[in-house]
């Protein structure tokens, strides 16, 4: 198999705060291939977001990336060596902050963000805006980029884009914004588009029609992606393999089909449950118990041990790391849960524990604040 | 053009706020216990002299006819007869004005260009010692009365080194010859900056501060802002995105509370004025209601309005200039 275009291994990310240090990213590891659609999934503080800033290396302080590395193409995003005295410092190779703003952001990896409506800076017109970036990116004079500008909206399904490309940002419905972000995205040809919960943010049809749009253009300019998402169905749409998130850590990774049909992980099965489909009522919905705990103090052993309806005891205990659970010939599937022969931890014959999944913890709750009446 | 309708509708709704004023200051000022006629002439005045004077300024006639004969006057640029200085009200502020309106534009002038470039860094640099040294600046100009600062400035810069002169004004487009010490009118133009330089600072201080720190709180959340990551994530050079991407945007608040300002500005010309005893508005207004000269007051009092109302209408057709959300009311 050829070399990935991106390769992250163990990377790490924390926010250091003044109640302590936020392992938001927490050793995730996942390739993406050229041509490719890779989904990143997970609820809401999964470290998603902070995940693709952390390729672009744009992580807001308190944030930094303390650990792992990320190559794309070659090229060294972020790596550690140790000095002399056992020092971490970055490697030579790695790119300087100046290289990586004019080799990598928006030449090489795009992004496209959650928020339409906030993305675009109220007081530009959309075309100079999109000019902006075609010249800095690709670097044409300003009537070539122009002239980019206005066909690659026309691209992304905008009508009358000659005129459209001197209006500004407030003048475009939440949807056609969002094709504005991708049209900037594409317009730069990068090799690898992030694209961060674009379509969370618009309604159902036009989601709908922003994704067809994505995939038919993907085919058409062979543009690797990221997807954030926390939509399953969007997920089944879209990608081609599958990275699910729980706080801070992948804990199932597979080709979307496998991860659809062989589920592993009681996370993934979780999240697939309590996706609303036209086959089940709403009553028969169930959403996953519990909130996902603070990144802050992740739950010892398994994270997920919490809020699992499987969990035994070894879960408290034994930190799941991913592994590769394929049988021979089958596509890589990993996970990270101990219920897999795989793991060989004594989890049958560990007694199950009371979770909020299983109804031990909120009843033991409500028990106690009973009798103390 | 829409911008010319919308400036030319803004100024004939100003109108009615230019009546209130007239109407309010004229009856205010004919409340004001005391007789000018008498601080004219003394205590013991003779009965037929008092009565001549009275009927010169009208103030013989009841006070509703002195009402619509001045609004009258107003409405054809007649602002009446000073009791005090026996001048045109209108002549008097035509020699004044100038001077305060120079006084101001100078102050603010000097306001922006100081207070913009401090925000900015301030907010680029938050919480480190720049951010800090700007924070305690613009706190203590807002804090410190500008009469204070003069008084203070009058007394390092013009008594103890000597470097500004301590009173008076001289206007850059004054003619030579009326100017001691200056020959051509490049002279004077010198002589008029190194006057104007200490009540521009005692003036603008507190201006500086005020946009310093709206600028500040401004950029800061600009820089926050969602297009600022999107312009990072596309490679924008960082200085690129202070002065273009995050500036424009956060300038918006910045232009109100230079248009707020306004009205404060006018308040301390009063008193910048009366220290470095230049002859503008302020003093203008000072000696119009301490000799209860009616017809001075009024018109000082219209003229503050007018420069108010006119700098809140700049204040607006700015702001629908640089933002692009504003529109100009033609649905």
């Amino acid at each position: 198999m050829s070399e990935p275009l991106l390769s992250v291994r163990d990377l790490k990310t924390q926010f250091f705060t003044e109640d302590g240090t936020v392992r938001a990213v927490d050793g995730i590891s996942f390739d993406v291939n050229e041509g490719e659609i890779v989904g990143l999934v997970g609820e809401s503080g999964a470290g998603k977001s902070v995940a693709t800033s952390s390729i672009l290396r744009l992580v807001d302080s308190p944030g930094e990336i303390v650990g792992g590395e990320i190559e794309f193409k070659g090229e060294t995003i972020f790596g550690l060596e140790a000095d002399d005295d056992g020092e971490l410092r970055p490697r030579d190779e790695m790119l300087t902050e100046e290289e990586m703003r004019k080799q990598i952001r928006g030449r090489e990896i795009a992004i496209i963000f959650q928020d339409p409506m906030e993305s675009l800076n109220p007081v530009f017109t959309v075309g100079g805006q999109l000019r902006e970036f075609i010249e800095i990116n690709r670097g044409l004079d300003p009537d070539e980029a122009k002239a980019e500008a206005i066909d690659m909206l026309r691209e992304v399904g905008i009508p009358a884009p000659e005129s459209r490309y001197d209006e500004y940002p407030h003048q475009f419905s939440g949807g056609m914004r969002q094709r504005v972000l991708i049209a900037m995205a594409l317009a730069c040809q990068p090799d690898l588009i992030i694209a961060d919960e674009p379509t969370t943010a618009l309604d159902v049809t036009v989601e709908g029609e922003i994704l067809e749009m994505v995939t038919d253009l993907q085919e058409k300019y062979g543009t690797s992606f990221i997807w954030v998402t926390h939509d399953m169905s969007v997920v089944a749409e879209i990608c081609d393999r599958v990275n699910v998130m729980y706080l801070g850590e992948i804990i199932e990774q597979a080709e979307v089909d496998d991860l659809f049909y062989d589920t592993k992980h009681p996370y993934t099965s979780a999240l697939l449950d309590s996706m609303p489909r036209p086959d089940r009522t709403v009553d028969e919905l169930r959403p996953i118990e519990g909130v996902m705990p603070e990144a802050i103090d992740p739950p010892s052993g398994c994270r997920f041990h919490s809020r699992c309806p499987e969990a035994r005891e070894v879960c408290r205990e034994v930190h799941p790391e991913p592994r590769d659970l394929s049988e021979e010939g089958e596509a890589l599937h990993t996970a990270a849960c101990v219920k897999h022969d795989a793991f060989d931890v004594g989890y049958d014959e560990s007694p199950p524990i009371d979770t909020q999944a299983t109804g031990g913890f909120s009843a033991g709750f409500t028990e106690t604040g009973g009798e103390a009446e | 053009m829409s911008l010319l309708r919308y400036t030319l509708r803004r100024f004939a709704q100003a109108i009615p706020v230019l009546i209130g004023i007239v109407t309010i200051t004229f009856f205010l000022a004919n409340q004001i216990p005391g007789d000018p006629v008498e601080i004219m002439l003394g205590p013991t005045p003779a009965q037929e002299q008092v009565e001549a004077i009275r009927a010169r300024y009208g103030l013989d006639r009841p006070i509703y006819v002195r009402y619509f004969t001045y609004l009258s006057g107003v409405a054809t640029g007649d602002l009446g007869l000073s009791i005090y200085y026996d001048r045109p009200v209108l002549e008097m502020i035509m020699l004044r004005l100038p001077v305060t309106l120079l006084l101001m534009l100078s102050a603010f002038a000097f306001a922006i260009v100081t207070a913009i470039p401090l925000g900015v860094i301030s907010a680029k640099r938050r919480n480190e010692p720049a951010d800090h040294v700007s924070r305690i600046v613009s706190l203590i100009g807002v804090s410190t009365p500008s009469f204070w600062i003069g008084l203070v400035l009058i007394i390092v810069f013009a008594f103890y080194l000597g470097w500004f002169p301590a009173r008076g004004l001289v206007l850059p487009w004054a003619n030579p010859a009326d100017v001691r010490g200056a020959a051509t009118q490049l002279e004077v133009l010198r002589q008029s900056a190194h006057h104007l330089f200490l009540p521009m600072i005692a003036l603008g201080t507190l201006q500086m501060a005020q946009i310093t720190r709206i600028e500040r709180s401004s950029m800061v959340d600009s820089l926050q802002g969602e297009y600022v990551k999107l312009a990072r994530a596309y490679g924008v050079p960082e200085s690129t995105i202070v002065r273009k991407h995050a500036f424009q945007v956060a300038q918006l608040p910045v232009i109100t509370i230079i248009g707020l300002g306004l009205s404060t500005a006018l308040g301390g010309a009063v008193l910048t004025e009366t220290v470095f005893e230049i002859q503008g508005m302020g003093r203008l207004i000072i000696t119009a209601i301490n000799n209860q000269d009616y017809e001075l007051i009024m018109g000082t009092t219209l003229v503050f309005g007018v420069v108010y109302v006119v700098g809140v209408i700049l204040t607006d057709i700015t702001y629908s200039y640089l933002d692009p959300r504003v529109t100009y009311g033609e649905d």
